[in-house]
């Protein structure tokens, strides 16, 4: 543990200030003027994010593992060991929840990130490309709440996508957009798309511009261009940034329910819920708090596990993040 | 246009590459940007259109400048006014609140001498990593137990509880650059901790302040899971569960009136955002960087 408890740069920076100054990490900085009151003066500063993170996050968190094991009606449970989570395998719902999450996740990659990945380069240094970036970006300023509104006013029946469909001679690719599954789902996460693309160009944009020219102008005189500069020269140098983009948007995928929530409730017959939704319409709809707990913790185990991708690289300074 | 894509340029047309490829990026750009303003237009016009002359289809050009009466039909009688008022409180209260919290851990695990700075770290942080779901029953219980469900100051504490770890994680990275010289210098003139947090990490950090402040302002104005698990009367209800009230009477109150409930509740964060860009964007895009 103890380990884990210095930061891995420290050393680096004790070296440094060692020439200087009797041997000093940062965190050990404040440590000669024990006068202050030692190494508990610190857990005054420190309390008030613990309080509110402790009673009403990992209070919650833990109790909800607990109860995942518990059959629970919200007046009376029972232990019943580990019957939710097989009662999970052969649940057809949730079956269909699971593939929708997945649909989810396979269409925000398809969909936000590579479209994102295209805009960034096809604006990058472009006239007006600013401009662009910045209309497409609007979106994600506006809540999803909002932006679920609005989509529900362009796919009902008679909405705005029927009538454009209606209007150029398509009458038979108009439908009941989100009363069918599965058009119900990919509806949705063309909705997503709208809202989440514009994040993922500015934050593709941001690596395109941390590229050094350097590296363009060599292979430029290496003669690459077009395909073969986007193939072997500005794809891997956005590989950082890809990590982050794709962590980001697998999570938020995973995570979404505004969008389903205003736009179908999950439904018709619960044929668009995600993870997300089926949880919650089992604990807070039909009282199945147990149940509801171990979809919860599923969730949770799928959203963790595919966000340590990103994780590790957000954290390049704790102990943890490099072993 | 800058020099190194000029002489791209050239060599592409030296390449002979065919022209068509070189008209397809600002065609591709022009037809994206196309789609993505096409709803947002739809949503203003719309929301222009006087309730009780909506045709039943969407107006694809101007019918009226009806948008102060919707907005008064959505704000009056569909509550979003209380519940707007209601999310202002939260969102901003909430907001300053999380970032002082969040502030002060950051100073303790940072600068001052906490023993495992990584275990209290990841203690706080592992507060974003988890779906809000695996908080929610218990959540519930708890307060309905406490007397809390229901009640501003209830949904007050969740949204701090909620806000204070990814502002922490952004507020701890701003302050791991402060060099710790400064932290030493101000300890041997004698100033107590209070003062050095007040008079120089928290004037340092003012632009990673602001950051953060303007990050969990726009998530918390943005709820909605929490707002409809943990209230239910319109005058504590936040403003996204209202809208979704106000949406689920799609029926009785038309189109314009719900598209105009869904403009003015967007007019907070977009102002943030079109004031205050790079801020606004600077939080969600510190984890790239």
């Amino acid at each position: 543990m103890t380990e884990i408890a210095t930061p891995a740069p420290a050393p680096v920076k004790a070296r440094r200030v060692r020439r200087r100054v009797p041997i000093r990490t940062p965190h050990q900085a404040a440590r000669p003027s024990a006068r202050l009151g030692g190494p508990l003066a610190a857990l005054p500063w420190a309390l008030p994010a613990f309080a509110f993170v402790g009673v009403l996050l990992v209070y919650p968190f833990c109790r909800s593992v607990y109860g995942s094991f518990f059959e629970d009606n919200g007046f009376n449970s029972s232990f019943t060991g580990i019957d939710n989570y097989t009662r999970l395998a052969d649940d057809p719902i949730f079956g269909r929840s699971l593939l929708n999450t997945l649909m989810w996740v396979a269409g925000t990659l398809l969909l936000p990130v590579l479209l994102g990945l295209l805009i960034a380069v096809a604006t990058h240094r472009m006239r007006f490309g600013g401009a662009a970036r910045m209309v497409l970006v609007l979106p994600f300023a506006i809540s999803p709440a909002a932006t679920a509104v609005l989509w529900n006013f362009m796919l009902t029946s008679d909405g705005a996508v029927n009538q454009v469909l209606r209007g150029v001679g398509l009458d038979t690719w108009a439908r009941a957009w989100l009363l069918e599954w599965p058009q119900n789902t990919l509806s949705l996460i063309v909705a997503g798309t709208w809202q989440a693309t514009g994040l993922n160009v500015v934050l593709f944009a941001i690596g395109l511009r941390a590229i050094p020219r350097d590296t363009v102008e060599a292979a430029e005189l290496d003669g690459a261009t077009g395909w073969r500069m986007f193939r072997y020269i500005t794809l891997p140098q956005l590989r950082a940034v890809t990590v982050v983009v794709v962590g980001m948007a697998v999570v938020n995928s995973l995570k979404a329910f505004d969008m389903i929530w205003i736009l179908t409730q999950g439904g018709p017959s619960r044929s668009s819920e995600t993870l997300a939704l089926t949880m919650y319409r089992e604990t807070f709809r039909l009282f199945h708090v147990g149940y509801g707990s171990a979809i919860a913790l599923v969730l949770s185990v799928i959203v963790v596990a595919s966000s340590w991708l990103y994780l590790r690289r957000q954290m390049p300074d704790t102990g943890w993040a490099k072993s | 246009m800058s020099h190194v894509t000029n002489r791209a340029m050239t060599r592409v047309k030296k390449r002979a590459m065919s022209r068509s490829a070189r008209a397809a990026r600002p065609l591709f750009v022009a037809g994206c940007v196309a789609l993505w303003l096409v709803p947002l237009y739809l949503l203003v016009v719309n929301a222009l259109t006087p309730a009780t002359e909506y045709a039943g289809e969407p107006d694809w050009t101007v019918q009226g400048f009806a948008l102060a009466d919707n907005i008064e039909t959505a704000w009056e009688k569909a509550g979003i006014g209380d519940s707007f008022e209601a999310s202002l409180l939260y969102a901003v209260v909430c907001g300053l609140v999380a970032v002082l919290v969040a502030a002060m851990a950051a100073f303790a695990v940072v600068v001052l001498p906490i023993p495992r700075p990584a275990f209290w770290f990841w203690l706080i942080y592992s507060g974003t990593l988890f779906p809000l779901q695996i908080f929610l029953a218990p959540l519930f219980g708890l307060y309905a137990d406490a007397n809390l469900y229901d009640t501003r100051l209830g949904l007050m504490l969740v949204y701090v509880a909620w806000a204070v770890p990814f502002a922490f994680f952004l507020i701890r990275n701003q302050m791991t650059t402060v060099p710790p010289e400064l932290t030493e210098a101000a300890l041997i003139d004698g100033a107590s901790f209070a003062r050095i947090f007040w008079r120089i990490h928290l004037p340092l950090m003012r632009a990673g302040l602001g950051a953060a402040f303007i990050f969990q302002f726009t998530a918390v104005w943005n709820d909605l899971l929490l707002g409809i698990t943990l209230s239910r009367s319109g005058d504590v209800q936040p403003v996204m569960a209202a809208l979704t009230t106000l949406k689920a009477s799609y029926v009785s109150s038309g189109p314009p009136v719900i598209l105009a409930g869904a403009l003015v509740v967007s007019v907070p964060t977009l102002v943030l955002f079109l004031v205050f860009r790079g801020l606004f964007l600077r939080g969600i895009t510190a984890s790239a960087r």
